[in-house]
């Protein structure tokens, strides 16, 4: 009963079809792979850049990355294997590989993991005031304070409510289980929050 | 439920993720916690905000990525191009151009108009005039298809070559069978004239498109192909000058300003040498 999900609206609006994109790219189908690059390349780069911190690292994965997925569209795989393929997830995995690999060997990992950051207190979240944070510069905050974030909760933060996947699906991205990343969503939203406040990003509770 | 497994769900709970049983206990603990349920628009106006941060790449994707190529029909052949070069033709139809394309470049095709340079090589190809300087592509070939399509392009029009020739043009003169599989899989059929190759053995040999049309496409540029049957049948693989002593292919446009009388000819490249005749320079029949 694990996944039988409750709140059927909301979940599937999370989980758009897109599988028939890829067997369209496999089959060759003009104009396919210009709609995928349309779907994709904004979120892939978002999330590429939320990843690296680095505009010109994250173009070239996303580039990498979408000339892998048309190798494997069109050469690798056959209809039946695209047709079965989650696409989305597959994109972000195959970008999230290619950015792990650009961080390896980088000063990056002096980054404290997001494990060291949890100190075990439990606290409500406090409310944001959410017309200010529509004003640019607050946006401008949000986006400084999420890059303070250590690198696992910058990802989750970018899939979940950027990307706005569903838990089955970041599961199908970056492995783990639900209920792990449940309690892993939730720290990265406390770091999140306490580095807005650090920021000074007005609160009312 | 308590505050921290509650919190751990508030999310989940929002876009209705939580199984049956957690979300009635979730929803149940909200009800008599305060803080908790302040929460939940918490981390809604948060969501909402993150969402916001979706950003551009500087460059779109697409202007640095060329993800199609183009097609269109010459005749009665599919012909591939980009970049103001013909990438593949093909005999047989769309779909195999598109799939041998696909395998090959990684890209699709997308129907447009070939540009007339183009289009005049082709048709000059077909029609065995003969193309000067094909405007092909071999960047993405391997050395060795490389070096046997400009071996192939080599062989003048209305001349014709043997497999073990051509092997030894590309410097692998034992490959025989390897060098005439690369023939066969040429992209570029009738551009790249691997229609000029046929068995040493007399006969025009095999074609991707059958031996007639191999036949047709060699006399339309001039090669008298009756006469190459009638030498193979005799085994006469060369021929020489008696006034030059020197031994051409039977094809080599030198060869075929042989008077009458002074043809002598050959079985094979050590019979020419022992009667004191050197290989002709242009055709290269045997090894120098």
């Amino acid at each position: 009963m694990k996944n039988s999900w409750t709140g059927g609206e909301a979940a599937r609006a999370l989980e758009p079809h897109e599988e028939n994109l890829a067997v369209a790219v496999h089959r060759h189908d003009p104009g396919a792979f210009e709609r995928l690059i349309e779907r994709f390349e904004a979120p892939l780069y978002s999330y590429a850049h939320g990843i690296l911190q680095n505009a010109f690292d994250a173009q070239e994965v996303v580039q990498d990355a979408m000339m892998r997925a048309h190798r494997a569209l069109t050469r690798q795989y056959d209809e039946a294997r695209c047709s079965a393929l989650a696409l989305r997830p597959w994109l972000f995995r195959t970008v999230r590989n290619l950015c792990l690999n650009k961080r390896r060997g980088k000063r990056h990992q002096l980054e404290q993991p997001l494990s060291e950051f949890d100190d075990g207190r439990i606290g409500p979240f406090v409310r944001l005031e959410g017309s200010d944070l529509e004003r640019k510069q607050e946006v401008e905050l949000l986006r400084r304070a999420i890059a303070l974030l250590p690198v696992d909760a910058r990802e989750l933060i970018m899939l979940r409510f950027m990307e706005e996947m569903s838990y089955g699906e970041i599961v199908k991205t970056i492995g783990g289980s639900e209920a792990s990343l449940r309690g892993k969503v939730f720290r990265s939203l406390k770091l999140l929050r306490e580095a807005l406040e650090k920021k000074g990003v007005a609160y009312a509770v | 439920m308590r505050c921290r497994p509650t919190l751990t769900r508030v999310d989940a709970l929002r876009t209705g993720e939580l199984p049956r049983e957690e979300h009635r206990a979730v929803e149940e603990h909200l009800k008599t916690c305060k803080s908790c349920e302040d929460s939940v628009d918490d981390v809604g106006s948060l969501a909402q905000a993150v969402k916001g941060l979706r950003i551009e790449p500087p460059r779109s994707i697409r202007e640095t990525l060329r993800t199609t190529d183009f097609f269109d029909r010459v005749e009665d052949v599919w012909v591939a191009f980009a970049d103001r070069s013909i990438r593949m033709i093909s005999g047989h139809s769309l779909d195999d151009l598109r799939d041998r394309y696909a395998k090959r470049y990684g890209r699709s095709l997308e129907r447009a108009t070939v540009p007339e340079p183009l289009r005049k090589q082709v048709i000059d190809a077909l029609h065995g005039a003969g193309v000067d300087k094909p405007a092909i592509d071999f960047t993405e070939a391997s050395e060795l298809e490389r070096s046997v399509a400009e071996a192939l392009l080599s062989i003048p029009r209305g001349e014709v070559r043997s497999y073990s020739w051509l092997a030894r043009q590309v410097g692998k003169p034992k490959a025989v069978r390897a060098v005439a599989n690369y023939v066969a899989r040429n992209v570029l059929p009738f551009v790249v004239p691997c229609h000029r190759v046929v068995p040493a053995g007399g006969g025009v040999g095999k074609y991707g498109y059958g031996p007639k049309m191999k036949r047709d496409l060699l006399k339309r540029e001039g090669v008298d192909v009756d006469q190459l049957d009638a030498l193979a049948r005799e085994g006469i693989r060369f021929i020489g000058s008696r006034t030059t002593k020197i031994f051409c292919c039977p094809t080599c446009r030198d060869a075929r300003r042989i008077r009458e009388e002074n043809r002598v000819p050959f079985h094979d490249a050590d019979e020419a040498a022992g009667k004191g005749f050197r290989p002709c320079r242009r055709c290269q029949p045997a090894a120098a």
